[in-house]
């Protein structure tokens, strides 16, 4: 009898870890979501609202990662060195139309951001060479332009590292904040 | 007894190694798991509101075909493109009931949250015999008790809720099966299949296989 209960209780024990196996093959949730930011701002929203007819002009993705109390810039991203401007796969933007960044023309199409930040200024670089981790694959040769923007200081910290476009006079910024530091990326329209 | 609990504490050995084995830029990972809310709207993603793109609490996720192709990429210096990557939202269960609590029978569903979910091929697959040109699709699903229609869509960059039909591309038939499981997070992921691939659709303890062809 108790055998018996024994050899019913381990196949049960059996397919409950097989159940949770089999489960544990699937994604777990990252700590550092990814994102999507569309500018206009929001625009899946305003389409379904049929408040825009056009295409959007650019979205960007990127993984958000947390500072969780510590010192991110010159710390967790050290100055001077390529970042991937998120975590886990690198920042991908993509552009509905052609735009002008830096003074160069970059044709409509998807492309790896990356920075070099500095304690005064990041540069940002445009790379053609998508669907990539992190800064291991980055190949200059594949840049389409590096531009320099100065560092802004904010008065409030930002947990998660955040993107956002804001309307400018020659076109759209696109503005990464993280820690008390902000810089913006202007996009020419 | 023994044995069931020895069965137990191996399975939740493998979960642990599993989930440990996810990439961190920072190499802090002992995040602090959030106990479950007894609603999704008592969930808070974080503390403080961000002052410029507040965190989703039902995060944006994607999935490769190859499986972890950017991994791979980085691993080998010639691999080829991509076949397939699947961007989606991952609601919570969060103790609600999947069907006809957070999804109804017979009712399109974005499969996700928020922003409607969107594929992108990077190369021609067939799925039930349809060629499916490269690009980027937008996939929305309406579940039925035993088998789900799967509806890729031309209407790109748009929220969810609303599907515009008249831009549907093809929809397919696919069984769905219950496997005892119970998956939190709603998961969308590509596994190896003989003829290519599947896109693996899985909530709560329902998973639903869409295959592909390459």
């Amino acid at each position: 009898m108790t055998l018996k209960k024994n050899i019913l209780s381990l196949t049960a024990g059996l397919f409950v870890s097989i159940a949770l196996l089999a489960q544990a093959q699937l994604p777990g949730m990252d700590k550092s979501p990814l994102d999507v930011c569309y500018y206009p701002l929001r625009y899946p929203n305003l389409k379904v609202q049929e408040t825009v007819k056009e295409p959007p002009v650019a979205r960007v993705l990127y993984s958000r990662p947390k500072k969780e109390g510590r010192p991110v810039f010159g710390g967790l991203v050290e100055y001077g060195k390529l970042w991937r401007l998120g975590a886990n796969e690198a920042t991908e933007i993509e552009f509905y139309r052609p735009v002008t960044i830096g003074g160069k023309k970059i044709p409509k199409g998807r492309y790896t951001l990356y920075a070099i930040v500095q304690e005064k200024d990041w540069t940002f670089i445009i790379n053609r060479e998508t669907d990539v981790w992190g800064t291991f694959k980055y190949d200059a040769a594949k840049d389409l332009v590096r531009v320099d923007a100065p560092v802004e200081q904010l008065n409030e910290p930002v947990e998660f590292l955040a993107m956002t476009f804001e309307k400018s006079d020659s076109g759209i910024d696109l503005v990464v904040a993280w820690e008390q530091t902000k810089v913006a990326l202007p996009i020419a329209l | 007894m023994k044995g069931y609990f020895k069965q137990l504490a191996f399975a939740f050995i493998g979960t642990i190694a599993f989930a440990c084995n996810q990439d961190d830029q920072s190499g802090a990972s002992k995040t602090l798991q959030p106990r479950l809310p007894d609603s999704i709207t008592s969930q808070k993603a974080e503390p403080e509101p961000n002052m410029f793109a507040s965190v989703d609490v039902s995060p944006m996720d994607m999935s490769y075909f190859p499986v972890d192709y950017p991994k791979l990429k980085m691993a080998n210096i010639k691999v080829a493109p991509p076949v397939a990557r699947v961007i989606y939202s991952r609601p919570q269960l969060a103790r609600r009931p999947l069907f006809n609590g957070i999804i109804k029978y017979g009712e399109p569903w974005r499969l996700g949250a928020n922003e409607a979910s969107e594929i992108q091929f990077y190369q021609p697959v067939r799925i039930q015999g349809k060629k499916i040109n490269p690009g980027r699709y937008t996939i929305y699903g309406i579940p039925q008790p035993e088998t789900w229609t799967i509806v890729l869509n031309s209407n790109v960059d748009t929220w969810g809720l609303k599907q515009d039909t008249t831009r549907d591309v093809a929809r397919f038939e696919i069984p769905v099966v219950t496997n005892g499981a119970s998956l939190e997070y709603f998961t969308m992921v590509f596994e190896k299949a003989e003829n290519g691939a599947n896109l693996v659709i899985a909530w709560a303890d329902v998973v639903a296989r869409l295959p592909l062809e390459f």
